[in-house]
């Protein structure tokens, strides 16, 4: 079976362990735990052409201004960034952590999570954002680990990317 | 990359049986000439050395000797497992990565399965958690079941890698208890994922080391007695891994030596 590395990118704090357990095991957790190094999950999707295998690399969050291990991004096939919706300055630092990534990988297919949409009055997000990610092609979820809202679109959609670029002609 | 590694293992000052067990072992793949018509130098680079070092702690669950036949079973039966699928790790490319914690993790299936099968006839099987850490080049492999433990020194700073698999964990994680509570609880510790129980769930994970760092596997012999901080002071000694190692052991015994005690502490050279 295909297998596809989709990295979970994003500062401390955002929620990719919890979109990561919510998608692979149906389960949210309240206490937050700090990701050290990285934590691997799988999972069969269903694509276009039959199933791929997910290898879902949780990486260690973005801890003040320090950089992510780019180490962990080699042979990645798409990565998913993930914004605390509460928190504005993660939505800030998503576009630099891009760059991070695609300076150390390549384009790859990518999306962001917008989490934590169950936090409807702690909301720090509005339209202006979203034009911000369209106006940079990056396709977008509003995601809640805890509720599951959009976290099955966002991954099958990574998923799909992923085979599509993997199978495009070069 | 020197790897100065050395592991204890001591029943403890209240139990009969010392229920854990432990391994250090290096995996190599090298090919030894013979003869050959080449110049000498066209080979070197190409056929060298490659190792692994592979460590293990285990902890055996079932009274009388059915835990410690499970956890030595395990560590047994996860080695030759690995011995037989090693290779894979020369050079890992990002396939041969996933293939190789594929095997890491099969290992542990297998000897899930050898337990239930020849241990648990007649009725529920001992079972054992089980800790390991694959060190290839600076990069550490982990697969975890149970609540024996990974930790890492960096910069003077420890880092717990593994969660343990218990009910206090699990419940404090879905918002069942509040820390008081699991701290009162006596089933806080029960474990909900053993190699041979009713149920396994392998944690697999990685992290990306630096020469200096020093690595600790342990079971809960240790961290019941010894605190984080006390931890990280004595593997932050310059000290070689066979004397970090004692003074963790004694630390514990000191303390009250509840349990069985098994440590692995391995620093990577500067």
């Amino acid at each position: 079976m295909i297998q596809k590395k989709i990295c979970m990118v994003g500062v401390f704090g955002t929620g990719k362990t919890c979109l990561v357990q919510q998608f692979v095991h149906s389960r949210f957790s309240v206490k937050y735990h700090s990701t050290v190094g990285v934590k691997i999950d799988r999972k069969v999707v269903p694509v276009e052409d039959g199933e791929v295998t997910l290898l879902l690399w949780d990486l260690a969050g973005r801890d003040g201004h320090g950089d992510i291990t780019v180490s962990y991004l080699r042979g990645a096939h798409g990565v998913l960034y993930v914004v605390d919706g509460t928190r504005r300055e993660t939505f800030d630092q998503v576009f630099e952590l891009r760059d991070i990534v695609e300076k150390a990988v390549g384009p790859l297919p990518s999306a962001v999570a917008l989490n934590k949409s169950d936090l409807t009055e702690e909301w720090k997000l509005g339209k202006a954002d979203d034009k911000a990610l369209a106006a940079r092609s990056w396709h977008q979820f509003t995601t809640s680990a805890k509720t599951g809202a959009g976290v099955e679109a966002a991954f099958a959609w990574i998923a799909r990317e992923a085979v599509r670029q993997g199978s495009a002609p070069s | 990359m020197s790897v100065d590694a050395f592991g204890l293992t001591d029943t403890g000052k209240v139990r009969e049986n010392n229920e854990d067990h432990f391994v250090i072992a290096t995996l190599r793949k090298a090919v030894d000439l013979g003869q050959t018509s080449l110049e000498n130098g066209l080979l070197a680079g190409r056929v060298r050395e490659s190792a692994a070092r592979l460590f293990v702690v285990a902890d055996g669950v079932g009274g009388h000797t059915g835990g410690e036949l499970a956890s030595g079973a395990a560590v047994q039966c996860l080695l030759e497992y690995v011995a037989q699928a090693a290779g894979c790790f020369h050079d890992l490319g990002v396939d041969q990565e996933n293939e190789f914690l594929e095997r890491l993790e099969a290992g542990i299936q297998r000897a899930h399965e050898r337990i239930q099968r020849e241990l648990g006839a007649g009725g529920e099987a001992p079972s054992t958690t089980l800790t390991l850490a694959a060190l290839v080049g600076l990069r550490a492999y982990l697969v975890h079941v149970g609540d024996s433990r990974a930790y890492y020194l960096t910069r003077g700073r420890l880092r717990q890698l593994t969660r343990d698999q218990t009910m206090g964990e699990y419940l404090l994680d879905a918002g069942a208890w509040t820390e008081e509570t699991a701290a009162r609880a006596r089933t806080a510790g029960n474990l909900i994922s053993t190699v041979g129980g009713s149920e396994m769930t392998p944690s697999i994970g990685l992290v990306d080391l630096m020469p200096g760092d020093v690595l600790l596997l342990c079971t809960d012999g240790l961290t019941k007695h010894v605190a984080d901080p006390q931890i990280a002071e004595v593997l932050g000694k310059n000290r070689s891994a066979s004397e970090s190692a004692r003074e963790l052991m004694d630390l514990a015994l000191a303390a009250g030596g509840t349990d069985n005690i098994t440590v692995i502490v391995a620093k990577l050279g500067e």
